[in-house]
């Protein structure tokens, strides 16, 4: 099966394409404006041009080698669609109709119908029931939602079970200004599903981090073991706790359900999880840009102790921990902050002051220190230490995170300075607190270099050594 | 546990040949199958464990009443008696409690347990024999749970739990997708909220968790080695001071 001809595709016939705009078929070629490559309407019963493309009237009349359908047709007539397209030699085909597995039993043959097309002639077809996908950075966007072609290429990858989520992650970027590498919505996964998805964009180029939205597959394992498999940090979301299936009806698997499966699996395999959407495109943000933690270990600097006492306790709640900082590190912030209030982890300096950039220095060269949290709100005659994080992110080769807030007219150039630097920055303590934990998962399960997951030598006992709990 | 051969490194490189009796395992399987039966009996069952690696009572499947006093003094007392019927799946629950007699001291107390089991076995028109097994001391440990099952999306997976309310009222329980590595397998049971019962609560002994531990990962390689199991129930497997024993077992074989 060539899913490269779906994510990468040169030409595409667009299957259902119609002049209505309230119609999928005219939404999708709409959408196909920033496409480069060759784009044919196909539709029986329409004639002339649309968008400056000729009508043509089934697949097999395209005198051109296509490699992708977009199928934007209702579920009754998909399964002869997808035999035409395989007649014609296309390899790959994006369904939209919803009306299948997940709708009866008449639903369910459809689906098998598609599914004994596409293994036979070895398509990648994604969906049904799917919104599609998006392929900023290709200027490629596969997909029927409006306003989803102005979502800016970034690093991230979503690979979402459901479309809605798949969109709705993408329009976060938007809002944040981030951007996307790739979002695809899998549906109901006629034969490409997350180990293919998966594997696609680990090696797309585009791609530092990828993300997960996880209701279910029968193919857990598989997708545990692409998840490892792959070299680009993976984070996985999964929801739903009610789809117990099979599992409930057995006289162990009474006691639970497989949702518990999917968190120990993902566990296992060394995949960090989180429990929204949020934290999933912050924690791809983070991880896909910055340096990769080598352990759990957090050290907080704090300008203001509230917030420090909120970072702490939920960084420890959430598998981080808050290591015992070295003597001689302790000595150093002593001798920079005579009379300083607090100098252990997390070391509160009370206010900020000019010398709060080398107190975050003398925590982040700490060798017990793997993930740096620093919490300062901003204060007008002092700003953010962004000079001295400027000579650290040089020196320190650790995730550095920011909780900071203030006026924004005022702190923005800061705010903006830090992040040029790769330091990402977030306006709540919660906020930030959350990602760095997630790091410090990440750190514990994949003991750093992106190595040492499950089935090679370091791994398991990283995870025992570091003492964090495995069911959080 | 005889056999802690499995890999203590780390690494999930399980060393299953060497636990595993593959022989004992399938001809145990093909008895039933000819038999066109895919529950196994509590014997079977552990027959099954024992072929696994899984430590077991000292027990006799026995026809009669003298045939059960030669095997509970083999054994030693007391012994426990208990129905062994493909068509019993509830022991402790049929006939009015005749399945299931604990704690018997001498030959008389088995012989007339024996003998009511047969008598309930014959007034419901059923083949039965009657299972003599060593009595384990409850006091002596903690009751846990340790099952394992073959699901559609994951293949085979495991399951450990406190046993009685923390299992089934709590949901107390922890998974793995096995095979299972030892740390693994330790991670899970130091998942458990009740963990802090086995080592030692009120005077109770603390338990052997190395021996719980190596419990999962003989349940997990089972399932691996083995794709006719559906389903393995170990309830309870009593963790004591010195091991983790089975105590009751059902497997299910694929239908």
């Amino acid at each position: 099966m060539n899913v490269g001809s779906l994510f990468q595709p040169t030409s595409i016939a667009v299957v259902g394409a119609s002049r209505s705009p309230e119609k999928i078929g005219h939404q999708v070629l709409v959408n196909l404006g920033a496409f480069d490559g060759t784009v044919y309407p196909v539709n029986p019963s329409a004639e002339g041009e649309i968008l400056g493309r000729e009508f043509v009237g089934s697949t097999a009349e395209i005198d051109d080698d296509v490699d992708l359908a977009l199928v934007a047709v209702p579920a009754p007539v998909v399964p002869d669609v997808i035999e035409e397209c395989a007649a014609a030699g296309i390899d790959a085909a994006v369904i939209y109709a919803g009306g299948f597995a997940e709708a009866g039993p008449e639903g369910e043959d459809r689906q098998n119908q598609i599914v004994e097309t596409a293994t036979d002639h070895e398509m990648a077809v994604l969906g049904p029931n799917t919104s599609g996908f998006v392929i900023p950075g290709d200027g490629l966007c596969g997909s029927f939602a409006s306003g989803v072609e102005e979502v800016p290429a970034g690093g991230t990858c979503v690979i979402a079970q459901s479309g809605g989520v798949a969109h709705s992650l993408a329009f976060q970027t938007l809002r944040e200004g981030r951007g996307l590498s790739a979002m695809v919505g899998l549906g109901n996964r006629a034969t490409v599903g997350f180990p293919e998805a998966i594997a696609h964009f680990d090696d797309h180029e585009g791609t530092d981090a990828i993300v997960l939205h996880v209701e279910g597959t029968d193919r857990g394992r598989e997708l545990l073991e692409a998840s490892r498999t792959a070299d680009t940090p993976v984070i996985a979301y999964k929801v739903g706790e009610s789809d117990v299936g099979a599992f409930a009806e057995s006289h162990t698997g009474a006691l639970t359900g497989d949702h518990e499966l999917y968190l120990a699996g993902f566990q296992q395999y060394g995949i960090p999880t989180v429990e929204s959407t949020q934290e999933l495109l912050d924690g791809a943000a983070v991880l896909g840009d910055g340096p990769r933690p080598s352990g759990p270990n957090v050290g907080v600097i704090t300008a203001q102790a509230g917030p420090g006492i909120i970072i702490a306790d939920r960084i420890q709640r959430s598998g981080g921990r808050l290591p015992e900082l070295a003597d001689a590190t302790s000595e150093e912030i002593a001798a920079i902050l005579p009379g300083i209030t607090y100098a252990e982890n997390p070391v509160d300096t009370g206010r900020p002051m000019p010398e709060f950039g080398d107190v975050v220095a003398a925590v982040a060269e700490d060798d017990a220190v793997d993930v740096v949290l620093v919490n300062e709100l901003y204060e007008e005659a002092l700003g953010l230490p962004v000079d001295r994080m400027r000579s650290l992110v040089e020196t320190v080769e650790k995730p550095i995170v920011f909780a900071t807030d203030g006026p924004p007219a005022d702190f923005e150039a800061d705010v903006a300075a830090l992040r040029d630097l790769g330091i990402p920055v977030f306006h709540s303590p919660e906020r930030a607190a959350d990602v760095v934990s997630l790091l410090a998962r990440y750190g514990a399960l994949a003991g750093g270099s992106g190595g040492g997951r499950r089935g090679t030598e370091t791994n398991d006992e990283t995870a025992e050594s570091t003492g964090v709990s495995t069911d959080v | 546990m005889s056999d802690r051969s499995g890999a203590v490194d780390g690494s999930t490189d399980l060393d299953t040949a060497t636990r595993i009796d593959g022989d004992a395992i399938a001809s145990i399987i093909e008895r039933a199958r000819a038999a066109d039966r895919t529950t196994l009996t509590e014997a079977e069952s552990k027959s099954l464990l024992d072929a696994a690696g899984i430590e077991t009572p000292d027990r006799a499947v026995v026809g009669d009443p003298e045939e059960a006093i030669t095997a509970a003094e083999a054994i030693g007392y007391p012994v426990v008696a208990k129905v062994s019927s493909a068509a019993v799946t509830h022991k402790s629950e049929w006939a009015d409690g005749a399945g299931v007699a604990l704690d018997l001291a001498d030959a008389d107390a088995v012989a007339d347990a024996t003998a009511a089991i047969r008598e309930a076995a014959a007034a419901e028109g059923i083949d039965a024999e009657v299972l003599i097994e060593d009595a384990a001391d409850l006091e002596g440990g903690t009751e846990t749970i340790v099952g394992g099952m073959n699901t559609p999306s994951f293949g085979p997976v495991t399951l450990v739990g406190l046993g009685g309310v923390f299992a089934e009222v709590y949901e107390d329980t922890a998974h793995r997708i096995a095979p299972v590595s030892e740390p693994e397998a330790r991670a899970a049971v130091e998942s458990l909220t009740a963990a802090p019962l086995l080592s030692g609560y009120r005077g109770r002994p603390p338990g052997d968790v190395d021996a719980l531990v190596e419990t999962i990962r003989a349940v997990g390689d089972l399932l691996v080695e083995t794709p006719a199991i559906d389903e393995i129930d170990v309830n309870p497997v009593l963790v004591s001071p010195d091991g983790a024993v089975a105590l009751d077992a059902l497997v299910v074989l694929e239908g």
